[in-house]
């Protein structure tokens, strides 16, 4: 297993080097120019020269990547254009108030799908199989930016229930934290509910077509004792990897809701640095959130290998 | 965009195919074929169909509630919303297509050729592919579309970016599962040149899996181009937007909030018919699906 | 009501503790202050947060008159070269160093000459900063400058504590010490400021125990915090949301001239805009009064020229241009006009680019908008690479700060790329004048031929928009839009 799981991590080492040349190009091609960002509307030429040269703007390019990815390896990815605060405190900052929204989301997202989704393969090809179908295909194509403001306007504008925006920590004050992600967390988990149900109904179905379930029918087994004693274990491992792998979904996602609702999250960074250039913050959320996924899948790999022996040989 | 489905393999011309046969039967996948139509009708023909010009400002109808003058009301411009999102679908329907054709060709090429020569250069795509399929879709799409700077044909590239490696890796599973197949190794030992096989022989095989992701691809290809300029990263004003419609009137939801709902549903109508048709067509061209 | 919703519950709760600690003040800014360093800052907000923790050597009231502050008395002698400071004895920094005439030099030194710091140009006319005892500090000055008190009730004129700037360097912006009437407690970026009131301040204790500062960008979550007595002040407010706030019993809405303006800019050195007649055309299109009405509910002015009403060179002469497309259409003499317009993103610029568009059409014009980030809009606007730029200014309390850089030949922000030798003597003439009366004249003759030659065209007056709840009192409406909270109390 050891054996495995070190194979797997170091057969990634040139993806991930690959991720950080993307990030580090991609950087580098983004119109304007950093010193003119920092300094702002009352700069003069010559400390604009200066900074320039202090921000080392004017080393080769592979010299440039070089010492960034040198740095970035120990996680350090710099220091914030805007405001110099260190990249890495403001990602370790911001990352857990994501994190809890995505939990939070992944929560709503399985109370919804789990017996959705049970009951479409189950009862696949019925009126209540199309009905949830139907649903299933509305909550992806539902954007989270309409869903989000569909939200908005029932719960905070009609009804006054919620806030529509604000964010409070949980620690200082964990009912008025849970309160203010509610809408937040419904927004994101919606499309991965949708996603998810699709995922159940397949992989349920199935195995529900597999002999052994067949034969435990045949023994006379009650249907809802084949479900859950034989063919639901068997169809959660596809199930629950489709449900790591959403973490990009939910990442990607989490940008568009934190922007909606106000919260300062991993997403909201991100957009943030986009708009004022904030050239090493973005490298290091993209890079960071690329490296989250590879180790996402890479667990769900080790989860799999454990499960299935016959994959570590592959 | 067209794609033939398969050649029919029945002599009788009158008889359709079973694949469309079972599409057709689909009710859902219809009704995301009808919708579809309505919305690239009111595309080609928004000239006709729109009251006004999307961009024309009336001072005198500054966020005017929907009336018969405004079907669906104006917005804070006074600006009629129905011809604006009549334009929109313009906008969309053009990104979702254009982005992912474009993803198509790049993605099914680099697919066709890593799966077909295989070896260092299958590896090296591969490594690619997978690279920018660890970064999460949007995180990647919002990077390319500040980079390239905004505009729709900007927002198409970004999309056809972050689409294509998908593209390719199906492209080269098919191709790998393909080539070992008997007809493949028949052909080559009959001497059939590189070109001629990929084209006569492996094209025909795999593009069943492409249909299926092209549609689904361009429901994503049509949200994500209403995210980017949600976030004012798409196509510029006056040019109207769906999503940069619905971020506008993110202000006035107490006020007028039919500025959100039109543009709203209109996104989302049009991403759930190419999901629905996605979903048929995965249904009618897998029978596996169809055992029970 | 019968059915109480938790959620209600959870609010009235929020609201009851914010009730119990009502010495705590917090306010909802548009950006997080990015640095709180006299010297280093460059955005506008950094000055809301650093005029409570340092004090100024003078200070501007409601009517932009300079008064006293660390400085209790000045005199400007040698025709104008020579300022020189009387300090208020016994003032203390809040970490316990004195400040007198020394820790002034060492201020005003480290906003001349530190590393980075964007006063230089402010404070480029000041040659020497002398101690000459414990309690005075002069000034000499290379050439005469009429706008220097002026600069110095900004970012120039903050003095910083020696002891802790020298210990913390280029960190001192993390751990700002100063002598103001609150003193910094701590930062989580994007999140708060804190401060805290310094009971032993000179001019008296502030009224409130603490003062918290917000970051909002979005207008509408700005509001909406207001709403939900998270904060008890914002500034700015959207326009939209103004008069809601002013029907609302619970709130009020301060509503005050600001001193900066809006427009747009041409590129004079390139084709279409080296063409007089095509800026005058594009200039005659804009009806002023319209955009005031529709697109900010009339909380912005019409403007004529670069001073707002009430300001020191504000003159009556000189008239808000009408909308005339028949002179637009006759300038362009049937010749056809397309042009790029530039402009950052925000929602209201976007609406402003729009209209814009639309009212250059009707002469015939056709206007591409073209969005970048602030940032490149600047750098671009710096290397000339436009035709039209939309870009205003917030606005010196000096005259000479809305309008000498802007139109000298090759001032730092003469993004026209403007030259003309009668306006370049004018705009010198009036910095070297004294009598503010005097330099008023001169300005409005540079004026005229500027207006006439259109490098720029005015749209608007910004006005300062503060809405706080009914029992927040003690604000002065100070143009320069800084709110200053020494005397604010909460009822």
């Amino acid at each position: 297993m050891a054996v495995f799981a070190l194979r797997r991590l170091l057969s990634a080492i040139p993806t991930l080097l690959i991720v950080t040349l993307i990030v580090f190009a991609m950087v580098k091609l983004l119109p304007g120019d950093p010193a003119r960002l920092i300094l702002g509307q009352e700069a003069t030429p010559q400390a604009l020269s200066e900074l320039r040269h202090s921000l080392g703007l004017n080393r080769s390019m592979p010299q440039q990547y070089l010492r960034w990815l040198t740095s970035a390896v120990r996680l350090d990815f710099g220091t914030s254009l805007t405001d110099h605060s260190s990249v890495s405190g403001l990602i370790a900052q911001k990352l857990p108030v994501t994190l809890e929204l995505s939990l939070f989301a992944m929560l709503i997202s399985l109370l919804i799908s789990l017996p959705a989704g049970m009951i479409s393969a189950v009862r696949r090809s019925t009126w209540i199989d199309r009905l949830l179908t139907l649903l299933a295909l509305s909550g992806i194509s539902l954007p989270n930016f309409f869903l989000g403001i569909l939200l908005i306007y029932l719960f905070s504008i009609r009804l006054a229930w919620i806030p529509a925006s604000g964010y409070t920590s949980l620690a200082e004050d964990p009912g008025r934290n849970l309160l203010l992600l509610l809408l937040p967390a419904v927004t994101l988990g919606v499309g991965s509910a949708a996603v998810l149900t699709r995922y159940l109904r397949s992989s349920l179905s199935e195995t529900l077509n597999q002999d052994y379930v067949r034969t435990a029918h045949a023994k006379g087994l009650a249907a809802r004792q084949v479900i859950s004693k034989h063919a639901l274990k068997n169809a959660l491992i596809p199930f629950l990897t489709a449900f790591g792998l959403q973490l990009g979904g939910l990442l990607g996602g989490a940008v568009i809701t934190e922007q909606i609702f106000s919260i300062p999250g991993f997403g909201r960074l991100l957009v943030d640095a986009v708009f004022t250039r904030d050239l090493p913050v973005i490298q290091g959320v993209v890079l960071v959130s690329a490296v989250a996924v590879f180790l996402v899948s890479f667990l769900v790999d080790l989860g799999y290998a454990a499960v299935d022996p016959r994959i570590r040989y592959h | 965009m067209t794609t033939t489905l398969s050649k029919p393999p029945s002599p009788a011309k009158r008889r359709l195919p079973a694949p469309v046969r079972r599409f057709l039967g689909n009710k859902l996948a219809v009704i995301g074929i009808v919708v579809l139509v309505i919305f690239a009708g009111a595309a080609l023909l928004a000239r006709q169909v729109a009251p006004f010009d999307p961009a024309q400002i009336f001072f005198a109808d500054l966020r005017a509630a929907p009336s018969a003058a405004h079907l669906f009301g104006a917005d804070e411009l006074g600006r009629d919303i129905f011809s604006r999102v009549v334009y929109g679908a313009r906008v969309s329907l053009s990104a979702g297509l254009i982005s992912v054709t474009l993803a198509l060709v790049f993605g099914g090429s680099i697919g066709l050729i890593a799966g077909y020569i295989g070896g260092w250069l299958d590896d090296l795509l591969m490594r690619f592919v997978d690279a920018l399929l660890s970064l999460p879709f949007l995180v990647l799409a919002i990077a390319l579309a500040a980079i390239l700077g905004p505009s729709l044909q900007n927002t198409m590239i970004a999309i056809a970016i972050v689409t294509a490696p998908a593209f390719a890796r199906i492209t080269r599973g098919e191709v790998l599962s393909q080539r070992e197949r008997d007809y493949v190794q028949a052909a080559q030992a009959l001497g059939a040149g590189d070109g001629r096989l990929i084209v006569r022989h492996l094209l025909p095989n795999i593009s069943g899996a492409l249909i299926v992701q092209t549609s689904l691809a361009i429901a994503n290809a049509i949200l994500a181009e209403a995210s980017l300029s949600f976030l004012g990263l798409g196509i510029q004003p006056p040019t109207p937007s769906w999503g940069s419609m619905l971020n506008a009137a993110r202000g006035y939801l107490t006020d007028a909030p039919w500025m959100a709902l039109f543009p709203g549903l209109a996104i989302f109508l049009a991403v759930l018919a190419f999901n629905l048709i996605g979903d048929g067509l995965r249904e009618a061209l897998d029978p596996r699906g169809h055992k029970s | 009501m019968r059915r109480v919703h938790f959620p209600v519950v959870f609010l009235s709760a929020a609201l009851l503790t914010s009730l119990a600690s009502a010495q705590t003040l917090t306010v909802g800014l548009d950006a997080d202050p990015p640095k709180l360093d006299p010297a280093l800052s460059t955005a506008l907000v950094d000055r809301q947060v650093m005029n409570q923790i340092f004090d100024k050597l003078v200070d501007l009231d409601v009517n932009l008159k300079v008064i006293p502050a660390l400085a209790t008395s000045w005199k400007v002698t040698n025709g104008g070269l020579t300022y020189t400071f009387k300090l208020k004895s016994g003032v203390k920094f809040s970490d316990g160093t004195p400040l007198d005439a020394a820790a002034v030099k060492y201020g005003l030194d480290r906003n001349r000459t530190l590393e980075g710091s964007a006063r230089k140009n402010e404070l480029s006319s000041v040659k020497e900063v002398k101690v000459i005892d414990a309690q005075t500090v002069q000034l000499s000055l290379s050439q005469p400058y009429g706008p220097l008190l002026a600069v110095l009730t900004d970012r120039a004129g903050m003095i910083v504590s020696p002891t802790a700037a020298k210990k913390a360097g280029s960190d001192f912006q993390n751990n700002p010490v100063g002598s103001g009437p609150f003193t910094f407690v701590s930062r989580v970026r994007q999140d708060n400021i804190t401060l805290t009131a310094n009971k032993n301040y000179w001019g008296g204790a502030p009224k409130i125990d603490k003062l918290v500062y917000r970051p909002f960008p979005d207008g509408d979550v700005r509001y909406a915090n207001l709403l939900s007595g998270a904060v008890q002040a914002i500034t700015p407010v959207d326009p939209k949301d103004v008069s809601k706030l002013a029907e609302n019993a619970k709130f009020s809405v301060l509503n005050y001239p600001g001193i900066g303006f809006q427009g747009v800019w041409f590129n004079v050195t390139r084709a279409p805009f080296n063409n007089k007649n095509f800026r005058q055309a594009v200039a005659a299109t804009i009806d002023r009064e319209a955009i005031a009405k529709s697109i900010f509910y009339d909380t912005v002015t019409p403007a004529a020229g670069p001073f707002p009403p009430g300001t020191a060179a504000a003159s009556s002469s000189i008239k808000v241009q009408k909308p005339d497309i028949a002179l637009a259409k006759q300038k362009l003499g049937g010749k056809p006009l397309t042009f790029t317009l530039l402009t950052s993103p925000g929602s209201v610029t976007i609406q402003l680019a729009q209209v814009y568009q639309a009212m250059f059409a009707q002469a015939g014009i056709t206007a591409k908008i073209e969005q970048v980030e602030f940032g490149t809009l600047l750098d671009r606007a710096d290397k000339q690479d436009y035709d039209a730029l939309m870009l205003g200014w917030s606005g010196r309390p000096d005259p000479d700060g809305n309008i000498y850089d802007f139109f000298v030949t090759d001032g730092t922000n003469n993004q026209a790329g403007y030259s003309n030798k009668t306006v370049d003597s004018l705009l010198a003439k009036a910095r070297a004048q004294n009598a503010m009366s005097a330099r008023v004249a001169t300005y409005n003759v540079a004026l005229g031929t500027i207006i006439n030659d259109t490098p720029y065209t005015w749209v608007y007056f910004q006005r300062n928009l503060v809405a706080s709840v009914k029992g927040m009192v003690g604000l002065k409406p100070i143009p320069d839009g800084i709110l200053r909270f020494k005397d604010v109390d909460l009822k």
